[in-house]
């Protein structure tokens, strides 16, 4: 009985493991790739320095040509932008905003704003004095769809630059500082009004998967080194969200840490009690003469045995439990509005993978094993053969 | 022993009202200062062409314009050249300002958000322009010591933003002659870091009157990046149209 207490309660901390590990991973994975596929990319070739003081003046040369290059990497797409802060005005309404200017097509493969319009059309290849903005600036401007904006910014030659566009387009992302603060543009326009040539300010870097671009950030490195350039990967064009994950992880980590604790010492505690119950079975065994490592090997199997069938167990209902989700998805009430500000979609799918799968398992197991091998062969040494068999 | 107590509340009550009237008259002298800095730089109206050139290591770009001031919260200024510039103007009337661009033949109120950011591309602000005495009206500011220069006396003056005063810097050093000219302000962050200078580089009479002829605005640490703004001819207390500083001025200039 006390044994598949044992196993039950290793299999709850497993499955609990199991869950919580893939459910986290994947909140983080959502995170990480709906926050930068609104508009950041998933890691950006930049000129050195433009990250901490974004000067329109700082530019990627040929950037469509450098674009080419970089989408011959395996899995690996780019697109140009420009990025300028603009006053964007309707009569007497002003407000200051982000102005992108985009290739409407590449860029769309790369980014999800297109997803969120609201209202009017997104921007098209071939639109010339367009432009799409987020609603609350829109609102602010009292401006909506065929409407005329106004935009008086620094073009990168030191002129003022001016330009008369049509709203064509709102959308609504639910990230309030890009609704309130960003418009698009095409890219062509953009570089004519802000003087910018063929240049761009920025190269979005996308792709399959956050990850695969992560492996190819080598390659992505070498070619921008060649340029005079610099890539930036996720976290550095995320940092809060960065840290935000980090700080999440470690907390995590420290309930992950306490629960293998607990289940460790209630398993020891229930084998402990085992070990008592049978020390005039030891004394005989040592008294035929049985050597105390060899019984302390026998209870540290006993003990991985345990560990394996309870952990199996766990494995199989957290990752049956994480499938579930895996493959209906779930929501979670009340966090609707943090999902919304880092871009997550209202319903979470859950990943299982061989590391969440994996790992809090590994965890239980190895604590116990270690542990309790230490433990019982201490236990077991002490053992004097005679006052064991005579119950002493 | 109580001779020699008498003796010590003496001399501390001597020194606290020295500290004290050092400190009171410290206080009005470098408002006055600085006053009389802000005085002979605008006067009650002034009207002045300027050339400013905007340096950086790449490239330089030289622009000219009309400027007209009235006392301490009005100025219009309207640029002549380059052809590409021409016609560009900025209203600034009591901490607001406009812009008008031919290009769009409209005016544009800048947005609180804009006051931080370059105007037209040089190292000022569009905060700079607008609040041409926040120095008087926002820090409060003593005399730290003084120098002797080019047989003028040069105060050091240090302004220390007053509490809840809307403005960016966390301290201003100022150094200005005893005719008001003004010689050096640094900017210093609120980390008390020295992040821009601006430097009198010419001294020299225009409108009967010594001044700053060429003043230039550099960012600490950006070396080759600099904005020089000298006055090519000025006039103080000219008599000025009292449509001057309008929005209709600005779009269709009468004068």
């Amino acid at each position: 009985m006390r044994t598949w207490l044992s196993i039950l309660t290793i299999a709850l901390a497993s499955a609990l493991l199991v869950f919580s590990l893939s459910f986290q991973l994947s909140f983080y994975g959502a995170m990480k790739e709906s926050s930068l596929r609104v508009t950041d990319g998933f890691a950006q070739v930049q000129p050195k320095g433009y990250q901490d003081d974004p000067d329109i003046r700082k530019t990627v040369g040929n950037a469509n040509d450098l674009a080419a290059r970089i989408a011959r990497i395996p899995g690996i797409a780019a697109a140009p932008r420009g990025s300028a802060y603009a006053i964007l005005a309707n009569g007497p309404r002003s407000f200051g905003a982000e102005v992108l200017g985009i290739d409407p097509a590449p860029d769309s493969e790369l980014t999800t704003l297109h997803a969120k319009l609201s209202a009017g059309r997104w921007l098209r290849a071939g639109d010339s004095g367009a432009l799409v903005m987020g609603d609350a600036l829109a609102r602010n401007l009292g401006v909506s769809p065929g409407d005329k904006v106004s935009l008086v910014g620094s073009a990168a030659d030191g002129s003022i630059a001016a330009d008369g566009l049509v709203l064509v387009g709102e959308f609504h992302s639910g990230i309030g500082d890009l609704d309130r603060q960003v418009a698009e543009i095409p890219l062509a326009r953009f570089q004519e009004t802000f003087a910018l040539g063929g240049k761009a300010n920025v190269l979005l870097i996308g792709g399959r998967s956050l990850d695969a671009v992560d492996r190819a950030l080598p390659d992505l490195r070498r070619i921008a080194n060649q340029e005079g350039l610099e890539v930036k990967d996720w976290g550095e064009l995320e940092p809060a969200l960065k840290q935000a994950i980090t700080l999440d992880f470690s907390t995590g980590m420290i309930w992950y840490v306490s629960l293998i604790a607990i289940v460790a010492f209630i398993v020891f505690n229930a084998l402990l009690m085992a070990v008592l119950e049978r020390t005039r079975e030891f004394g005989m065994l040592l008294a035929v003469g049985m050597r105390s490592e060899s019984i302390a090997k026998m209870l540290w199997l006993e003990l991985c045995l345990l560990a394996l069938v309870g952990n199996g167990a766990g494995i199989l209902l957290g990752g049956s439990v994480a499938y579930y989700f895996e493959r209906q998805g779930m929501t979670i009430g009340g966090l609707q509005g943090v999902f919304a500000d880092w871009g997550l979609p209202s319903r979470l799918f859950i990943h299982v993978t061989p590391a969440s799968l994996l790992a809090g398992p590994a965890a239980i197991t190895g604590t116990i094993a270690l542990a309790g091998g230490l433990l019982f062969a201490r236990r077991v040494r002490r053992i004097d053969p005679a006052a064991a068999m005579g119950g002493r | 022993m109580k001779r020699r107590r008498i003796r010590n509340v003496v001399l501390l009550a001597g020194a606290i009202i020295a500290l004290g009237g050092w400190s009171g008259r410290s206080q009005v002298d470098a408002a006055s200062i600085l006053r009389k800095g802000f005085d002979n730089w605008r006067s009650k109206t002034s009207e002045s062409v300027v050339k400013m050139t905007i340096h950086r290591p790449d490239w330089v770009r030289s622009l000219t314009m009309r400027v007209w001031t009235e006392g301490h919260d009005k100025s219009l200024v309207r640029f002549t050249a380059p052809a590409k510039d021409a016609g560009n103007g900025t209203l600034t009337v009591s901490g607001r300002t406009w812009m008008y661009t031919p290009k769009l033949n409209q005016i544009v109120a800048l947005p609180a958000s804009a006051m931080s950011q370059s105007w037209m591309g040089s190292d000022f602000s569009n905060d700079d322009l607008s609040k041409t005495e926040s120095l008087i009206t926002d820090y409060r500011s003593r005399i730290l010591s003084t120098e002797s220069a080019g047989g003028h006396k040069v105060y050091i003056v240090e302004a220390i933003p007053k509490p809840a005063a809307p403005v960016v810097w966390g301290k201003q050093l100022v150094r200005v002659r005893d005719d008001g000219v003004f010689l050096e302000e640094v900017f210093y962050d609120q980390d008390m870091k020295a992040v821009r200078t601006m430097t009198t580089e010419k001294v020299g009479s225009i409108g009967g009157r010594a001044y700053p002829i060429e003043i230039r605005m550099a960012p600490n640490g950006k070396p080759g990046e600099w904005t020089s703004v000298e006055t090519v001819e000025a006039k103080f207390d000219v008599p000025l149209p009292s449509y001057t500083f309008t929005k209709s001025n600005l779009q269709n200039p009468r004068g």
